[in-house]
């Protein structure tokens, strides 16, 4: 039977996410570290591994992701507490970690479901999964590169006016404007895979014809502002967004291809990727409308999700 | 006033006033050319956010400056440009912020405010990661520094 495997030293939090995870209908194993979790995995079918993100710093790491790998375990998902927010940039620098949930323990469930539920479904798309019942996702499509300047003032002009501070609004606004700019020039892939109009400069008007359109959905649950950015291309891969998250140059020299999307990670707090090889891409970011800075974690939570065929 | 692209270029005094959004046409880099006396003042309070390919402009733009020998200052620079300061160190050349605009939240009332704070008037406090008080413009009461100093602050650090 298949299960979810939580690797976490610490019990109370394992019985948490054991709570939280149990509702999936899965099995819920626990292993307190992952050498007892690599044992476990032997015995196991799991379609989740959920660890800790201090055991990701383990030497034993990368023996314990092929055991899970090759036990079918469709995702490794890690949460992080507020002590370990440092271990961001290293796990970054992995590229092996697809999910990253961040949130001060104990774990924000509903983020835990909701990732949990994607993973198990294969059902991974739309921003309405992140946001309460009823709230209402204003939809446009992009037919000209140069909307996207409109598109970005009427956001935060939409954002100001049901009272958000500014802050959110600017939040918003360069989010925005990076996944649309991502959208329209990096994402157009060509039969060999050649991005045809990266380097075309991005002030240049461009008319986006049917297979160029660029949805834009955004929506505020009062909880959080989503917005979210789909291209009919699916050319955007994994390993590429993890790479891009990790970007150290991004830091010190604000420099190299991935650039906007580092920018996006770091300006919101939950980057999602919902990705249909060589169909769709569809990104969400989500920013924390409830809580001011202070009481959020110095760092963002990711997730990286393949539709499988 | 000068437009290029989301960008407004206005000159005020010694100052050159940005505002909008720094984009892929804002050619920033073209502003050294404009620097007066060996000096570039630029007055940011009314910039609403600048993207990847504006913050690559603006690092260029610093380059030019340390390459030309004039000393650029940054007047009431806007949080969304703090926050890139913050981010990416290349950003922050070697300007001299004056003035700048950081979160403030009432426990009282509730608000939210942008407030200026002087540079070089709080060295002090800034240097100790010490926000200075400040007063609610609505209600009086002492509004709480609504971020984390350590990490709001660190574009100053040397």
């Amino acid at each position: 039977m298949s299960s979810i495997l939580i690797v976490h030293p610490d019990r109370k939090t394992q019985r948490i996410v054991q709570r939280i995870l149990g509702v999936t209908g899965h099995t819920v194993d626990i292993a307190d570290d992952l050498e007892q979790g690599t044992r476990l995995i032997a015995h196991l079918q799991p379609v989740l591994v959920v660890i800790d993100g201090s055991a990701v710093m383990s030497p034993r790491i990368d023996e314990f992701f092929a055991a899970a790998k090759a036990r079918g375990a469709e995702a490794c998902m890690t949460l992080l507490g507020g002590s370990a927010v440092e271990q961001v940039p290293k796990i970054l620098g992995m590229g092996a970690v697809t999910n990253l949930l961040v949130h001060p323990m104990p774990v924000l469930a509903e983020e835990l479901t909701i990732t949990a539920q994607k993973l198990i479904r294969n059902d991974i798309f739309g921003a309405e999964k992140y946001l309460l019942w009823g709230t209402e996702l204003a939809s446009t499509t992009l037919t000209r590169a140069s909307q996207r300047a409109d598109l970005v003032a009427q956001i935060s002009n939409q954002i100001r006016g049901q009272g958000q501070s500014a802050r959110v609004a600017s939040m918003a606004m360069l989010v925005a404007d990076e996944l649309l700019s991502n959208a329209v020039h990096n994402a157009p892939v060509d039969a060999k895979g050649e991005h045809y109009r990266r380097e075309l400069p991005r002030a240049d008007e461009l008319e986006l014809d049917e297979r160029h359109q660029v949805k834009l959905r955004w929506g505020c649950d009062a909880r959080y502002l989503a917005i979210e950015v789909t291209d009919p291309f699916g050319s955007l891969d994994r390993d590429t967004i993890l790479r891009s998250l990790a970007k150290n140059d991004v830091r010190e020299h604000g420099s190299g291809a991935g650039m906007g999307v580092a920018l996006a990670y770091r300006s919101c707090d939950h980057l999602v990727f919902n990705l249909a090889p060589g169909k769709r891409t569809e990104i969400i970011a989500l920013i924390d409308v409830r809580h001011p800075p202070t009481e959020r974690l110095a760092a963002s939570s990711y997730n990286v999700f393949v539709e499988r065929s | 006033m000068e437009t290029r692209g989301r960008m407004t270029i206005d000159a005020q005094g010694d100052a050159l006033i940005i505002g909008g959004a720094i984009d892929e046409a804002a050619a920033l880099h073209e502003l050294v050319g404009r620097a007066a006396g060996g000096r570039l003042v630029l007055d940011l309070a009314a910039v609403t956010f600048i993207n990847s390919l504006g913050v690559r402009d603006w690092i260029r733009m610093q380059a030019a400056a340390q390459k030309a020998g004039i000393a650029v200052e940054l007047r009431r620079v806007a949080e969304p440009l703090v926050h890139q300061l913050n981010m990416i160190i290349a950003t922050r050349g070697n300007a001299t912020v004056t003035s700048f605009s950081a979160p403030y939240a009432c426990d009282n009332c509730g608000r939210e405010e942008s407030l200026l704070i002087d540079a070089f008037a709080n060295a002090a406090g800034l240097a100790k990661m010490e926000a200075p008080q400040m007063p609610c413009p609505e209600c009086g009461s002492a509004m709480a520094f609504n971020d984390f100093p350590e990490r709001y602050f660190s574009f100053l650090q040397p």
